[in-house]
């Protein structure tokens, strides 16, 4: 058999037919799972809040241009009341969304990347490299990393300073990122590993190694295409827990007070003893739509598990 | 139980203990300025201390000598000393917080343990009926809520809101020479609350676990098997399916305790209860590095000495994953 056979043409129409009918075939899935589409639904409104949080509200408030009295109830001017500076609570609320999901989008950038290079490269090489990445794999499984991103944060920002910036964005901001990618790509390298396992005894990987591919060559053409499905859902999953993590750190006191996301609007909530003083809407707002965002997440990742990773796909 | 695993687990336990150690080490190197720069800043130290310290922690020598006395010292319960609380010892800071952690965390942990277990497996047993439904929805959005944010909710509603327990602590101040029993009376009133937020914020990550452990196990062979004897499906659940589905959902209750110890530290927080959760927070606040690490070394000891013994249960239990 000669390729020369076929033209060129018909190859990749073939390909795109084929392309085409395995997305339409994942949407007909997808949409079966009215938990999953309501979380993409969520998820939309709070990117189109995070994209341009300008359009609704206005610029961030601050110290000096807040608009109104301290801990103003809600009214007709101020939806949501005011904190104790008198910044409008909405306000804080749809710009902390841009400041939680860029953290959370970069961390799991962070993480993912760390976690699918670990657990390809040890499930594909094997022997003694596989035996040590999976030995600090299990060590970061096993450790309590959020106690671990308590100590490492202050130690990172004592060292570089907390005032500076990189490419624009503060480096408390930076620090944040780095600290959730670290610790928490464990379960994301188990995860690709065992499924790089099946992938390599795959009569197609052996081929490319009998035609003299490199093992980078495989691993990137053409295991990687193959463990994408568990990637993508793993990535939604994670993008949950991160935002989870940053807000948890923030409250605790690690976040930017200049660059609030709505951890710190807690934690500021929480120094202010706005619960204390009955103001409720100081504290309700940033809680929804913590909760919200995480709850989507977690809903639009377990459909897509369910409708991406093979394993389970075939037991049902 | 095998001797072979035994060894195994137990020499896996102690390899990560050391790997924990060492960590604590290098995080002791990277922090800004010298170990004893640090104790110099710290002026509740006297000079006669720093120097006695210099020498027990030997910074003068070569760094691998320097691990070996660190170890050595890390082994005798010498964790160096407090900036934040005039210059006492890490280890006496640590002991005088750590029993209301443990009663707070332990009792959260049975309850949430009791409930969730009992939730999930109804739920899973009557898959797709109204309790199902439900519960589920309810654990999901709980999985979703930090506890601090559980714990405000609790807080807003019950202490500030309707004043049926107190705000935060964990006695009344100035209420020493009441008797005992009123004493316990006030510490349980005072427990209610973060008990409460620890055990809400664990139901719904248990329930979600057992009810996808029971579902597991009543597609298993033997409880088709046991339907064909005849058995009642309530005999089925019990003699069958929850012993089976206990098992894979207590280790992974045992694996999770590392996430779960790190949330749970903003329960302390928003209840200012005086345990090590609110001690972390002070320590980050002041950059009290020595209770930090302390803290980290302290609770990653006892997550890895709660998976061993988790794993030794198991191999008890389930003779397959001894082999």
């Amino acid at each position: 058999m000669t390729a020369g056979a076929i033209p060129e043409a018909t190859i990749r129409n073939e390909r795109l037919r084929l392309r085409l009918k395995a997305i339409r075939s994942f949407a007909r899935r997808f949409t079966n799972r009215p938990d999953g589409v309501l979380g993409v639904l969520v998820l939309l409104v709070f990117v189109i809040l995070a994209v341009a949080p300008n359009l609704f509200v206005g610029d961030l408030q601050t110290a000096t241009t807040a608009s109104g009295a301290s801990l103003d109830p809600p009214s007709a001017t101020h939806l949501l009341g005011t904190d104790e500076l008198g910044r409008d609570i909405l306000n804080l609320t749809i710009h902390g969304t841009r400041i939680s999901m860029i953290i959370g989008l970069l961390a799991t950038i962070v993480t993912i990347l760390l976690g699918v290079f670990v657990g390809i490269v040890s499930g594909y090489v094997g022997g003694r490299v596989d035996v040590f990445l999976m030995r600090i794999t299990d060590f970061f499984l096993v450790l309590p990393t959020f106690v671990l991103a308590l100590i490492l944060a202050p130690i990172i920002l004592d060292l570089i300073g907390a005032n500076s910036s990189v490419f624009g964005i503060r480096v408390t901001l930076l620090v944040i990122v780095v600290v959730i990618g670290v610790t928490s790509w464990a379960s994301t390298a188990r995860i690709i590993r065992s499924q790089t396992l099946s992938v390599k005894e795959r009569a197609f990987v052996g081929r490319a190694r009998v035609i003299g591919s490199g093992g980078g060559h495989i691993m990137w053409r053409h295991i990687l295409p193959n463990v994408m499905n568990l990637i993508v859902a793993n990535t939604v999953l994670v993008f949950g827990g991160s935002i989870l993590t940053e807000t948890t750190l923030s409250f605790i006191g690690l976040g930017d007070p200049f660059a609030p996301s709505w951890g710190q609007v807690l934690n500021a909530a929480e120094s202010a003893g706005a619960l204390g003083l009955g103001a409720w809407w100081y504290v309700v707002p940033p809680a929804v739509c913590i909760v919200l965002v995480v709850l989507s997440f977690t809903l639009v990742g377990s459909a897509l598990d369910d409708v991406l990773n093979p394993r389970l796909r075939v037991r049902r | 139980m095998g001797s072979r695993y035994l060894i195994r687990k137990v020499v896996g336990a102690a390899f990560t203990i050391m790997l924990i150690v060492i960590l604590n080490f290098v995080l002791f190197r990277m922090m800004p300025g010298s170990p004893d720069r640090i104790l110099l800043r710290n002026p509740n130290v006297s000079a006669a201390a720093v120097a006695a310290a210099r020498a027990r922690w030997g910074l003068d020598d070569p760094l691998p000598i320097q691990l070996v006395d660190y170890l050595k010292s890390t082994a005798t319960g010498d964790l160096g000393y407090s900036f934040k609380f005039h210059g006492e010892q890490v280890t006496d800071v640590l002991l005088s917080r750590l029993w209301p952690t443990v009663i707070l965390f332990g009792l959260g942990e049975v309850l949430a343990i009791i409930f969730g277990l009992a939730l999930g497996a109804y739920s899973g047993w009557k898959r797709g009926g109204p309790i199902d439904y439900i519960g589920n929805g309810i654990s999901l959005i709980l999985y979703s809520m930090p506890y601090f944010v559980i714990g405000i909710l609790i807080l807003g509603v019950f202490a500030i809101g309707l004043h049926w327990f107190p705000t935060s602590g964990m006695l009344t101040i100035g209420g020493g020479d009441e008797s005992f029993g009123s004493q316990l009376l006030d510490f349980l009133g005072h427990l209610a609350l973060p008990v409460t937020t620890v055990a809400i914020g664990l139901i719904g990550q248990y329930s979600i676990l057992m009810r996808s452990s029971v579902i597991e196990t009543l597609g298993e062979d033997y409880v088709t098997t046991a339907r064909g004897k005849g058995l009642t499906s309530g005999r089925i659940l019990r003699s069958h399916a929850l012993p089976n589905a206990l098992l894979p959902a207590v280790t992974l209750i045992a694996i999770n305790l590392g996430y779960v110890i790190g949330g749970a530290i903003t329960v302390e927080v928003v209840f200012n209860w005086p345990g090590l959760g609110t001690l972390t927070v002070d320590a980050l606040e002041a950059r009290d590095y020595p209770i930090l690490q302390g803290i980290f070394l302290l609770l990653s000891i006892s997550v890895v000495v709660a998976n061993l013994v988790a794993d030794l249960i198991y191999g008890r239990l389930d003779p397959r994953v001894r082999a």
